[in-house]
C-alpha cells in the first residue's frame, strides 16, 4: 500500500515529532502547566545535600499534582492547582558556584520561561540567583540557605526563605552556653572558638557568632576559617587545640565535617561543648558513617526522624521522599525545600492568580499552615524571612539526635562536657 | 617546641602522601610530556574500589590497596591505548583536553553510580590509632602511608635507574625517535609507563579510605597538589617530586598554623610561583 519512500517519510515525521516532544493532546496540557526552575548543587562538594533538596522539591510537587488523601498537609487532597494546573520542574545544577547558579537562573527565566525559582542551598548561590529573579519579577523560594544577609535585603519583593538563619542560630547557641553555665556544675564556659568554611555561608555564620558571643559576654579566642574541600584540617584543628576554647561553633559542610571530627580525634582534642550550624552535623548519613565518633557533638536541627512525635504529618510525606533518595530520611535542610514548595503552591491557590506580584503579596499577607515545620506555620516579614522559623538544639547520643534545648522541648539531658576520645 | 615538632611531623606525613600521589603523574609527565588531568579521578576510583572491597567483602585497605594499584594500572594502560595514543604528535593541548574529558567522565560516572554520598570505612586495621612520642601524637595510618610512599617511590626510582626497562623508559623520554632506532618499542614503553603511573596512584588512593571519606570530588585537591609537586620538583624527576611534596606538606602545615589556617594553600601556591619564577625547570629538572 505504502511505497518505501512514503514509509520512510512517515517514519521520519514520527521520529521528528517524538524528538520534539509533540504528542496528541499535549499542547492542550501544556496550557495548564506552571513551570518552576530549581537551582541546586547537584554536583560538586555539596552534591549530596543538593540532590536531597531536589528530591524534596519533587516530593512536594508529587503531593501538589496528585491526590494523597492519607497525607495531612495542605493541598494533598486535591490534584493540581487553580482547577487543573500541574507543576512541572526544570532542574539545573549550580555546582555550588555563584556564577554558575546566576547563569542558570538567567537561563531558566529567559530560555525555559519558568514562572518561579526555588533553591539554591548554598547562600553564595542564592544571593546572585535571587537578584536575577528579582529583576525579572519572578518569585524565588529559598528553603535551606541560612545566611542572614539574604533576608536583610528589605527592598526584595520576590524573595522568600522558610528556614532559620545563622543569626537566629547564633543567638540560640549563646543561649545554650548560658544555660549550661547556669545548670551544669562547674561548667565555666568563657571562651569560644569558631571553625567555618571560607564561603558566604561560613563567613556570615562566623560574623553572627562573633556578634552573639560579644553580646553574651563570651570571648572569641580562636577564629579559624578554612578552604572547603581541603586535603586535611591539621592546621585548623591544631590551632583550635592550642587555643583550647571552652566552646566550639562550627559551620562545616559535608565531607569537611567528617574530616574535622576525625582530625579532632587524631589530635585527641575536644572542647567542653561543640555546636554546629546547618552543616555536616545534620546529615544523618555522615552521622551514621562516623559512628560513635559523631556522638556528643551538638547542633541546630529543624528536623530529624527522632522528631516524629512533634511532627506527625512528616511520616507519610517522608515515604515519598525516601523513595527518591534510596531510603535516606529528611534532614533539616531538605525538609525546608518541601515546605517552601508547598507554601508557594498554597499562595498560588489562595491568590487564584498566576501573576507573580499578586502571589508575592499573598505570600506576605497570610500565615500559612505548615505541618512539616517545627512551629506548624509559616509567615513572612519584609525581606522575606519566615518569622516562625524554628530549630531545636540537639546532641548526638548513641547515633540519635536527642533534643536538649530549649528545655520545654527537650527529650533528654545533654552529656556535658563532651566525653574525651579516650573515654568513649 | 612540642607544637612546632607536631606541626612539622603532620606536614611531613601529609607531604609523603602527596609524594605518593604525585610520583605517577611525574612519571607520565616526564616520559610522555602528557599532563594527565584525570590523575585525581584515578585516586578517587582507587578509593571507591578499596572502600567497596572493605564494605562488602571486609577486605582491609592494607590488602586491597594492591587491588587498587592493579585496577588503576589497567585503567592507565587503557587510557593510553584508547585516548592518549591518538593525541601523540598532535598539539600538546589535545592530550590535556582529552584527559580533562576523561576526568569529567569518570567523576560523573561515579556520581551517577555511587551518588554523592560521603563514605567512611570503619573498623580498618589501622583505624584511628595513634601513639605518643613525648608530647607528640603520631597517627599510625599516616605513618604507614609515609612508609608505603618510601617503598613505592624507591621501587619506581630503582626501576628507572637500574633496570633495562628503566633505561628504555629514560631513552624514550629523552628522544623517542632515537630510542626507536635502537630497537626500543616506544609504544609498549608508553603503555607501561601510563600503567605504572596509574598503579602508584592506585596504591595511594587504595590506602586513603583508612582515614579519608570517599566521594566523587575527593581527588580534585590531591590532583592539584600533585601537579604543583611535579612542576616544583622538575618535570620527570622522581626525587624532585618527593622533595617538593615534602616541602609542600611542611609549608602548608607551618603556614596554616603559624600564619592562619586559611593561608595554608596561599603559602603553598606562593612557594610554587616563587620557585617556578626562580627556577622554571624545577628543583631537580632535567
Amino acid at each position: 500500500m505504502f511505497t518505501s519512500r512514503m514509509r520512510f517519510w512517515i517514519v521520519a515525521a514520527v521520529a521528528v515529532a517524538l524528538m520534539l516532544g509533540v504528542a496528541p493532546g499535549q499542547s492542550l496540557a501544556q496550557d495548564k502547566v506552571i513551570k518552576i526552575g530549581t537551582i541546586f548543587p547537584l554536583t560538586g562538594p555539596v552534591a549530596l545535600a543538593g540532590q536531597r533538596c531536589k528530591a524534596a522539591v519533587e516530593t512536594a510537587v508529587e503531593i501538589i499534582n496528585n491526590k494523597h488523601p492519607n497525607i495531612k498537609v495542605p493541598l494533598a487532597n486535591q490534584a493540581g492547582l487553580l482547577g487543573g494546573y500541574k507543576i512541572v520542574l526544570v532542574h539545573t545544577d549550580s555546582q555550588g558556584k555563584p556564577d554558575v547558579g546566576k547563569a542558570e537562573a538567567e537561563r531558566l527565566i529567559n530560555q525555559e520561561g519558568v514562572w518561579a525559582l526555588i533553591g539554591a542551598y548554598n547562600s553564595s548561590v542564592s544571593m546572585p540567583a535571587s537578584f536575577v529573579a528579582e529583576r525579572a519579577k519572578k518569585i524565588f523560594m529559598c528553603g535551606a540557605s541560612s545566611s542572614a544577609a539574604l533576608t536583610q535585603r528589605k527592598d526584595m519583593k520576590f524573595f522568600f526563605r522558610t528556614a532559620s538563619t545563622d543569626e537566629v542560630e547564633s543567638q540560640e547557641f549563646v543561649d545554650v552556653l548560658k544555660w549550661l553555665n547556669k545548670t551544669q556544675k562547674n561548667a565555666g564556659i568563657k571562651s569560644l572558638g569558631i571553625i567555618y568554611e571560607n564561603s558566604v555561608f561560613g563567613k556570615h555564620a562566623a560574623e553572627e557568632a562573633k556578634k552573639a558571643a560579644a553580646a553574651g559576654g563570651f570571648a572569641v579566642v580562636a577564629d579559624v576559617p578554612f578552604n572547603p574541600g581541603a586535603t586535611n584540617l591539621d592546621s585548623e584543628v591544631q590551632t583550635l587545640k592550642s587555643k583550647n576554647p571552652d566552646a566550639l561553633f562550627g559551620a562545616v559542610l559535608g565531607a569537611d565535617y567528617a574530616l574535622m571530627v576525625k582530625t579532632m580525634k587524631k589530635m585527641n582534642w575536644t572542647p567542653k561543648v561543640a555546636l554546629n550550624y546547618c552543616s555536616g552535623y545534620q546529615d544523618p548519613v555522615i552521622a551514621k558513617q562516623l559512628g560513635p565518633d559523631a556522638d556528643y557533638f551538638m547542633g541546630s536541627t529543624g528536623y530529624s526522624p527522632e522528631f516524629a512525635g512533634l511532627m506527625p504529618a512528616v511520616a507519610e510525606v517522608e515515604k515519598i521522599f525516601k523513595s527518591k533518595t534510596g531510603g535516606v530520611p529528611y534532614d533539616s535542610d531538605s525538609i525546608q525545600e518541601t515546605i517552601a514548595m508547598l507554601v508557594l503552591a498554597q499562595a498560588i491557590e489562595k491568590a487564584k492568580s498566576l501573576d507573580p506580584e499578586v502571589v508575592a503579596k499573598t505570600l506576605y499577607a497570610n500565615t500559612w499552615p505548615s505541618p512539616l515545620s517545627l512551629s506548624g506555620k509559616v509567615a513572612f516579614v519584609p525581606g522575606g524571612q519566615n518569622k516562625y522559623a524554628l530549630s531545636l538544639v540537639t546532641q548526638l547520643q548513641g547515633g540519635k539526635y536527642k533534643r536538649v534545648f530549649p528545655v520545654e522541648k527537650a527529650d533528654t539531658k545533654p552529656v556535658f562536657p563532651m566525653k574525651p576520645w579516650d573515654k568513649r | 617546641m612540642d607544637t612546632l615538632l607536631q606541626v612539622l611531623l603532620d606536614g611531613m606525613l601529609n607531604g609523603m602522601l602527596y609524594a605518593l600521589v604525585a610520583v605517577g603523574l611525574c612519571l607520565i609527565w616526564g616520559v610522555m610530556d602528557v599532563i594527565n588531568f584525570a590523575h585525581g579521578e584515578y585516586v578517587m576510583i582507587a578509593m571507591y574500589l578499596t572502600y567497596w572491597l572493605g564494605f562488602l567483602a571486609n577486605v582491609d585497605p592494607l590488602v586491597s590497596m594492591f587491588a587498587g594499584g592493579l585496577f588503576i594500572f589497567i585503567l592507565g594502560a587503557l587510557t593510553y591505548r584508547l585516548i592518549i595514543k591518538y593525541t601523540i604528535g598532535k598539539p600538546p593541548l589535545s592530550a590535556l583536553l582529552a584527559t580533562f574529558g576523561l576526568a569529567m567522565l569518570l567523576k560523573n560516572l561515579c556520581l551517577n553510580q555511587f551518588t554523592p554520598n560521603y563514605r567512611i570505612l570503619s573498623g580498618t586495621w589501622l583505624g584511628d590509632r595513634t601513639f605518643q612520642l613525648g608530647a607528640i601524637i603520631v597517627p599510625v595510618p599516616q605513618l604507614v602511608t609515609a612508609a608505603l610512599a618510601i617503598v613505592v617511590i624507591g621501587l619506581v626510582f630503582f626501576m628507572l635507574r637500574s633496570t633495562r626497562f628503566g633505561w628504555a623508559v629514560q631513552a624514550t623520554a629523552m628522544d623517542k625517535e632515537a630510542a626507536e632506532l635502537m630497537g626500543i618499542n616506544t609504544e609498549r614503553i608508553y603503555l607501561l609507563v601510563f600503567g605504572i603511573g596509574g598503579a602508584t596512584v592506585g596504591i595511594a588512593g587504595g590506602i586513603m579510605p583508612t582515614y579519608l571519606a570517599v566521594h566523587p570530588e575527593v581527588g580534585t585537591m590531591f590532583s592539584l597538589i600533585a601537579f604543583i609537586c611535579v612542576a616544583m620538583g622538575g618535570f620527570g624527576s622522581i626525587p624532585g617530586a618527593l622533595v617538593a611534596a615534602l616541602l609542600v606538606g611542611v609549608v602548608e602545615a607551618l603556614g596554616g598554623y603559624y600564619i592562619a589556617p586559611v593561608f595554608k594553600y596561599v603559602a603553598v601556591f606562593g612557594l610554587y610561583l616563587a620557585l617556578v619564577l626562580l627556577r622554571p625547570k624545577g628543583i631537580f629538572g632535567w
